[in-house]
Formats: C-alpha cells, structure tokens, sequence
C-alpha cells in the first residue's frame, strides 16, 4: 500500500486534490467517488485513454481521462480497467459522465476503492482537450520553474568560484536562496562555516551537540543535507537547516551547493583549509572584541571546542605552521582550536577538563612542538571563564611579540608567560603611549637624529654595552672593534647624549627608551 | 557525584618497522596518561602492518606468547609506571602453529587479567584473516580494571550482535573494538553498527581504526575513531581520517544506568525464544 496523504506533492508535480480545485475542472462539477483518501497523490502528467488495456500505455503518475465508451456493458472490463490502471501506478482516473455512463458505474467505484485509486466523475463533461491543456501547461511551468530556479543558483555560485570568491560568499549565495541557515560541517560533524541570519544560525549551533552527536541523521523537519565529496571520498556536509520551502526544492539547493563546494575545494581550498579558517574567523572574533565573548560560545562549541567546566590556555606561536599544529593537538589527544593570526603569529587555544594540570600539558604540547626546532610559544595564564578568554589571546600575543624583541642568546623557557618577559613585556604593552614615545625620543634624541659627523654604529653599540650589562669587553668583542676603538664610541655616545653611562640610572633610563624605541618600530 | 571514567583509544599509521611501532605506543600511553586517562585501548594488531592484505607465511613472526612474551611484560611494566589500564590487540602464539587475532588486557597496577580472542575471523579480498587466525572461544571475558569493566570485541566481530549481547549480559560497561577496516562498501557502516551496539546493549563502545595505506595493499584505513555512549551519541568528535590521533573523552558512568533504567533491555529481552539462534 501506498500512504500518500501526509506526503506533499514534489514542487514539479501537482496533486490530484490540486488538480480537482482548478477553476475549469470546478466547472464539471467533479465528484470523488473512490480513492478519497489519496487525494494528494502527485500526478506527473495527465492522459487521455479509452482502451481496455490502458496500463501498457502508462508509465506511472498519469491521471488518466475516460469517457468509458469501449467500457460499457462488460463489467469485467470495467474491472480490468482499474485494475490495469494501477498495475501501471497511475495517479487517478476521471470519468465523464453522459457518453456511455449516466452515474458511476458501481463496479468500477469498486475496483478503484479496492486498489486504493481516486475515482472523479464529472458530472458536467467537458472537452478533456481543456482540462489536459490547463494541467499540462502548470506542470511544465512548475518544472520550468525549477529548472531556472537550479540554473540560477549554479550560474550564480561557479560565477563566484571563478572570481575566487572565498568560501563565505558561497554560503551567504546559498543562504540567500535557502532563506534558511545554511551549515557546512566536517566528518566529524565540526561545523566550518555558517551562513543565514544570525540570530538563527546561534539557534542552531545551540543545539548543535544534540543534532550533530547523532549517528546516522534524520531528514525530517526541513533538515536537508547534502554530502560533499569526489574521487571516491567524502569530505564533510552541507546541511539546510529548518528549510520551509518543499523538500525537493531544498534538496535542489542543497545539491547545487555541494556541487559548488566541491568544485571550490577542487580548484585549491581544502578541508583543512576551511577548517582552519572556521577556528580563524572565531579566535579573530574573539580577539577583536567585536562580538562579546558569551555570544561566541555556540560558535567555539559548534567549532568542537569543549567549553563546558573547562580551562583554557590561549598560546601563540610565532612562525607556526598551523596543519602542524593541527596535527599535534591530535596526536597528543588535546582539543583546542588552532588559527593563523596576523605577522607570522598562529593562534592555539587550548582546552582542559578541571581536574587536568592545565599548565604542565600546555608545557607537553609547546614540548613536543619543540622537538627539532626552536618555535616560541607563548602562554597566557589559564583562564577558567569563557568571558577571560579574549584577554587571555591578547596577552599570549603580547608575550609572543615581546619575546620577538628579546636577544637571541637570552635564556627562555619552551612556555614563554608574561612573568619571563619582564620589563620588556611591560614597555612592549606600554608602547603605544604617547608619553613613552616622547620618553624614548628624548633619551635618545643625539643618536637618533644622526648627524654628518657621528657614527651609524652608535645605537647598535649602547644596545649591546647595555644589553651585556656594561661589559666592555664582551660588547668590544661582539662588534668586531677593539677596546681602545669601543672606548672612543662610548665616549661619543656619553657627549652627544649627555650622559654618564657609569651612572647606574642614567644607564637604565637609555635602556629603558632604548626598549622602548624598539618595541616601537617593531 | 556519579563515576566518569577518562578513557581513551588511539589511532595510528604503520611506522615501517615493528619497534618504531611499540615506541610509538609508548608515546601515547604516556601522552594519555599525562591527560589523566584511566584506559587506553589500541588497534587492531597495533605493533604490525595490517598483513592479512596478504598470505605470506612469514608475518607469523609477528605473533607473541600471551601473556609471557616481551610486548606483553614491557606494556605491563609500563602501565605499573603510569598507572593507566591499557587494552593491547596483538597477534598471538599459543604454540607454533596455533595463532590467534588477542587482545591483551593489563590492569593499572600492570597485573595481566587475560585476553580476548578474536571469535569470527573474515577470509575475503584484502582481509584473509584465516591465512592467519584460529577462531577463539574466549567465552566472552569482562575484564574487572581499576577503569571499570571492559570487554573487547576485535574487528569484524562488530558485524555479529551475539557477542556484543554476551559481553553486556556478563556486565561490562565500556566495550572497545580495535579494527582495520578500510574505505569502501562497508565505511558507512562503520558509524552504523557500534552506535547501535551500544544503544541494543546500553554501554559505552570505544571504536579504533587504524589511519593510511601500507605497502602490503590498497586497502586505505581511515581511522575516525570514537566513543559512542549507551544513547548512541557520539562522545566528543570523531577523529581525523588520515592522521594519528589520541581520542581521549571523559565517560559518565551515570549515562549507562539512566538509559538502562528508562529503556529495560535487559529485563525485556527473551532468551527463552532464541533457541534457533543456538541450533547448529
């Protein structure tokens, strides 16, 4: 049996209840007198047919119009009639009265009931040229319709990959025509990208434990996903999220954009890539302080971030290659996201259940990620508060950038924190203020400003006779100069400076501004 | 304050060589311990290749007395060290000649409890298993660790409820199924049949697969190991389909006995009627 009431005609199709309420059908005043219970059966086209054997000319959805005049008289072939009909799946069959029937013939009524076949007569008969013509034209318009609305979407979304539209742009495409929010998820069903009006795309990621957790999946609800993949291979989901429109409408959208995403991904972006934007676009978010950090957490969640009773450590690792890292969290079993920021800096924000020892893992990963190279990793304190965490990323970065400041012979730790940078972190923060430049600026105003008869080298050597804590010899050596030779720099600096570089704080103020200077330019 | 159990599994690539591959696993023992993980399971014939792709006589060497050979003693000294359960799939030698598809179970304080054979052994393209294996009768153990009580159903038994239902009725709450299986027809199923395992017998199911193509063949392992809870919810996220990775999730043992209480499987279920299930 086939249950088709609760089953909403396909957007090419229209139903046989449709079909009965068009204006020109109303006119022969239609009567259902079997089958009413399968009203909403789809009907793909519709057929003209008095011949006995009418199956053989059917290939299913067709509702079949009749006169029944090869039909009167032989009850049996009445019989047979409705029975071949839905041997061939027809939709229905409409029989006008008045040529060879004056009422419903009862053996046909009762064939039809049997088989579950709607059965209309028209009471007042009219040319079925009409009715065919008025059905036929709304059933090519309805495919027309579709075929433009698919051709539409395609043309609109290869025109954007051909310009190099990155891959929000051809979500928000998507978005536009679903009117829904739009989802685009990994294999392990890590959301990657979101398009759709925002406040219901959070609705959606605030669920998204729930949806994404279930094996398996249940299309029901306007939930519409289309598989992305090629070669063999399935990369990740595209998922409509609470589609209104009909379903194979939301399927067509949701084919052309796989087929899109697809191609995107063919023509150089990759699965790695789009997630490492996702983490991208979160920790930049979270770090510009443009959304508040609580609106954030459907995302980082969604993102496959744990963010319930958890502590995070935000790190920032200079000239880090973020798929490496990736790939280390992995082996080491930690979550966290990981995404390249500005300058050379790549951002990892780790996450640690309560009970772990979320210092002494962090020092695990920057560990591992040292073997073999010599990367600085930069540590924030731990944060146990969602809320703490963009200040958190702001002050592993100022780490990082201090640390970039700091002489390559110095001493660091693998987890470089605020404390190690010291006073370098602090005019590093500082460098911005106004009166920390003019500080500098005047310190240092007699080597800055040059002059025809001074020495270029002056500047590099006060950086380096302080920086070696005043050792001559050290400083001498490390210029390449002999001690007579430095002597006569050093001189040179006190006079234009106006300083006496044996005095401890004179000394300390250059160093100082000299810091200062650098952190500057830096 | 109900029991969670920090458990974990871990999917890796074929080294290139045996002792590279032990060291490997060391690793991660020892990376899972660092994050607290009670348990940790590893896949299927963990220190090899996946060399059933082939029938070559000469991958026997591979096997190992359980628990008297040196995987074994060494896994063990290291658990004592880190004080972790560990769940070592392994090929084993019973006597040349009698070989079978084991898992190894080591408690935390390094103790041997036993071992789990492989029950139904595949012979088909890329896993001519049988070239290899004797099929074991374990009777089912469950394994009572310092983590909770563990079973182990290897590989292609997943595709047989019989045992996941004998290791639920003999009481075990976590069960891990160390695999090889490779892209094709059946990777779909590979989220499919666990989840519902889990869900027919409310317990935890932690899955492992390898990760990458060897040289023996081209069958391409791709890994996505989980832990599905007794809901058949995924816990956490899948892992990577290409890369080496530790799974480590936490598991609330309170789960197993909420969804037990609300769905009454065990006390449903009609042994009485399964006869023919036992008939040879």
């Amino acid at each position: 049996m086939t249950v088709t009431t609760a089953v909403p005609a396909p957007e090419t199709a229209l139903s046989v209840r449709q079909i009965l309420a068009l204006e020109r059908v109303v006119a022969g005043e239609p009567e259902v007198v079997a089958g009413a219970g399968q009203l909403d059966r789809p009907v793909r086209w519709v057929h003209v047919a008095e011949a006995a054997d009418v199956g053989v000319m059917l290939s299913g959805g067709e509702m079949v119009l009749t006169t029944g005049v090869l039909l009167a008289g032989d009850v049996r072939i009445q019989t047979e009639y409705i029975r071949s009909l839905d041997r061939a799946e027809a939709a229905a069959v409409v029989l006008g009265l008045g040529r060879a029937f004056p009422a419903p013939p009862e053996s046909m009524r009762r064939a039809a009931e049997r088989c579950g076949m709607p059965m209309v007569v028209l009471h007042r008969p009219f040319p079925f040229a009409e009715l065919t013509e008025e059905v036929q034209s709304r059933l090519v318009r309805r495919k027309f319709a579709a075929v433009s609305l698919s051709e539409a979407v395609r043309t609109a979304l290869t025109g954007l990959i051909t310009t190099g539209a990155p891959l929000q742009r051809l979500l928000d495409e998507i978005a536009g025509h679903s009117a829904c929010p739009v989802i685009l998820t990994n294999l392990a069903h890590r959301v990657l990208a979101t398009a759709g009006e925002r406040s219901a795309v959070d609705d959606v990621l605030r669920d998204w434990e729930r949806i994404a957790r279930q094996a398996g999946g249940n299309e029901g609800d306007g939930w519409i996903r289309a598989d992305i993949g090629g070669r063999g291979e399935q990369w990740g989901r595209l998922v409509l999220c609470g589609y209104r429109g009909d379903i194979e409408t939301g399927r067509l959208l949701a084919d052309r954009g796989a087929e899109a995403l697809v191609l995107h991904r063919m023509l150089g972006g990759t699965v790695a890539a789009w997630e490492e934007q996702s983490a991208q676009s979160l920790l930049t978010d979270l770090v510009s302080g443009v959304v508040p950090a609580r609106q954030l957490l459907p995302r980082a969640r969604a993102a496959g971030l744990p963010v319930n009773r958890r502590t995070f450590v935000p790190l920032v690792v200079r000239d880090g290659d973020a798929p490496q890292l990736g790939r280390i969290l992995r082996l080491l079993g930690l979550s966290g996201l990981v995404a390249e920021l500005a300058d050379g800096y790549t951002a990892v924000l780790l996450s640690f259940a309560r009970d772990q020892d979320a210092d002494a893992l962090a020092a695990h990963f920057a560990a591992r990620l040292c073997t073999g190279g010599r990367p600085v990793v930069a540590a924030a304190a731990p944060r146990t508060a969602w809320d703490d965490v963009p200040a958190g990323v702001s002050e592993a970065l100022h780490v990082a950038e201090a640390v970039a400041d700091t002489p390559a012979d110095q001493d660091l730790p693998m987890l470089v924190r605020l404390r190690d940078v010291r006073l370098r972190g602090l005019v590093r923060l500082l460098r911005d203020d106004p009166h920390v430049q003019s500080f500098a600026e005047r310190e240092l105003d007699g080597l800055l400003c040059g002059g025809g008869d001074g020495d270029p080298d002056l500047l590099p050597v006060l950086r380096t006779y302080l920086a070696t804590g005043r050792n001559k010899s050290r400083t001498a050596q490390l210029h390449h100069v002999s001690r007579p030779a430095l002597y006569r720099r050093l001189e040179a600096i006190e006079a234009r400076l106006g300083v006496d570089l044996d005095d401890f704080e004179q000394a300390a103020s250059l160093h100082i501004a000299l810091l200062a200077h650098d952190a500057q330019r830096g | 304050m109900s029991r969670v159990v920090r458990a974990a599994v871990f999917q890796t690539a074929w080294t290139g060589d045996k002792e590279s591959m032990i060291q490997v696993h060391e690793q991660a023992a020892r990376d899972a311990a660092a994050q607290g993980a009670q348990v940790l399971c590893f896949q299927e014939l963990f220190y090899g290749p996946y060399f059933c792709q082939v029938q070559d006589k000469a991958f026997y060497e591979y096997a190992e007395q359980i628990p008297d050979g040196p995987i074994v003693k060494r896994f063990q000294a290291l658990a004592k060290e880190l004080g972790i359960v560990l769940i070592l799939p392994m090929y084993e030698e019973e006597q040349p000649g009698v070989l079978y598809n084991t898992a190894a179970v080591i408690d935390a304080d390094g103790s041997y409890l036993g071992k789990y054979r492989k029950t139904h052994i595949p012979q088909v393209e890329g896993f001519w298993e049988k070239f290899y294996f004797r099929p074991g009768h374990s009777d089912w153990p469950v394994f009572d660790t310092a983590a909770g009580k563990i079973g182990v159903y290897i590989c292609y038994d997943r595709h047989f409820p019989e045992g996941w239902r004998a290791l639920g009725l003999a009481g075990a709450e976590i069960v891990f199924n160390p695999s090889a299986t490779s892209r094709g027809l059946s990777a779909y199923l590979w989220q499919l049949e666990q989840p519902a395992a889990a869900v027919a017998n409310e317990y935890f199911v932690g899955a492992i697969n390898r990760v990458g193509v060897e040289e023996l063949g081209d069958n391409d392992f791709y890994g996505t190991s989980y832990f599905v809870d007794p809901e058949a919810q995924f816990v956490g996220e899948v892992a990577s389909d290409k890369d080496t990775e530790l799974v480590v999730r936490d598991l609330d043992m309170a789960k197993l006995r909420e969804v037990r209480d609300r769905w009454q499987f065990y006390r449903d279920r009609a042994p009485g009627a399964y006869t023919p299930l036992t008939a040879p």
